[in-house]
């Protein structure tokens, strides 16, 4: 076997195939035959075609998790809208919620917090590793992060629509016609963000190093990834109470508030080692 | 030294590009003779730091054809200009603070 072909089956096991394996098999013949010697100097097939899986991976990852955060932003938005243009709907009560209506409202309030968590860490991840290539242990904690937080975007996308067709006999039809159309183009826009990752995923490098936990998100000394849970779970059921207590309902802010923590600390309990919180 | 030079081989391709545009084998030519044959990576590294490069929108490149042969060329682009003077500013304070320490 030849060294081109060999190198070529080491690009297509590394999942570099297309133009870009092409791109590299022309440059890579032309610089062999400079020299007669030269593919002694070149180096192993298979370093070279892990070092551009290292290098096409890790650029391919990132720009995923930036495209996620983008096509969340937008989702982000529609829920907004959807929330607050609701108020001048004839909103329904949320006690009188049929059964599919109570599975549509708890994954509005769940399943947007995993996609805007899990969407922000995949974008400090990516911002804190630009311009170099990332460890395989990383690279995964990456694209896990970005595909829950697509996964949780078209999730309440789903979830609107579903609300709106539940109450639609007591909202106005124009909020629950808007619902629809909104909801659908956001999830239709997640789902095409979703191509990026799966293309990033194609790649297969094979680089040491650890994938760090939340510490290396935060970009400070490590310490106990619980305790930092903790605190962040607190602060959360702290500031839900304290809008119970601005909108005159302290007890309410109060019921709130440490269901926010304790869902905070079963999201951390459940996600935190598939998305790289806690090693 | 390997090692070492893996982590300034940007800035040196960057540098020796900023002359004239050049394809692979040219550049790791230039990187030795530049070096006195200290620089000697394995020359099949360059490759994947000029996609890198070009990528970032340092570099540019394109085919070109002589005495028969495809080569693809790669040329400095503006940003890159601008980004390799930006890094030598940075290696000169770096090593002139590590000269300093060493004296």
């Amino acid at each position: 076997m030849s060294y081109i072909e060999e190198l070529s089956r080491e690009l297509s096991r590394r999942g570099i195939g297309g133009t870009t394996r092409r791109r590299i098999l022309d440059e890579v013949d032309d610089h062999l035959r400079s020299e007669p010697d030269a593919q002694e100097r070149f180096g192993a097939p298979a370093a070279i075609a892990n070092e551009f899986a290292a290098e096409l991976g890790s650029h391919a990852s990132r720009r995923a998790a930036f495209v996620a955060f983008a096509a969340l932003g937008v989702a982000g938005a529609v829920y907004a809208a959807a929330f607050v243009s609701q108020a001048f709907a004839n909103p329904p009560s949320e006690t009188l919620a049929p059964a599919l209506g109570a599975v549509a409202l708890a994954s509005l309030v769940v399943a947007p917090q995993v996609a805007f968590v899990a969407g922000a860490l995949a974008l400090v991840r990516a911002l804190r590793r630009r311009g170099r290539a990332i460890p395989t242990a990383e690279l995964t904690v990456l694209r896990r992060r970005t595909l829950v937080a697509l996964a949780a975007g078209v999730a309440t996308m789903v979830a609107l629509a579903l609300y709106a067709y539940e109450f639609a006999p007591s909202l106005a039809g124009w909020w629950t016609t808007a619902t629809y159309a909104s909801a659908t183009a956001a999830g239709l826009l997640l789902v095409t963000a979703s191509v990026p990752a799966a293309r990033a995923a194609r790649f297969r490098p094979e680089l040491a190093g650890s994938a760090g936990d939340v510490f290396d998100d935060l970009g400070v000394t490590s310490g106990d990834p619980w305790r930092l849970a903790c605190a962040v779970a607190l602060a959360v059921g702290a500031a839900v109470w304290l809008t119970g207590i601005v909108q005159g309902d302290a007890l309410d802010g109060l019921v709130r508030g440490i269901l926010e923590a304790a869902a905070c600390l079963a999201g951390f309990g459940a996600l935190g080692r598939y998305l790289g919180l806690r090693r | 030294m390997n090692e070492e030079l893996k982590g300034h081989l940007d800035s040196l391709i960057l540098a020796v590009l900023a002359s004239e545009p050049a394809h692979g084998y040219a550049i790791m030519q230039e990187l030795k003779a530049r070096s006195g044959g200290a620089f000697d990576l394995p020359e099949g590294t360059i490759y994947p730091a000029l996609h890198r490069l070009e990528r970032s929108g340092l570099l540019a490149s394109g085919w070109s054809s002589a005495s028969g042969r495809r080569r693809r060329v790669y040329r400095l682009t503006r940003r890159g200009r601008t980004g390799l003077e930006s890094r030598k500013r940075e290696w000169r304070a770096f090593s002139g603070a590590v000269d300093a320490v060493l004296a």
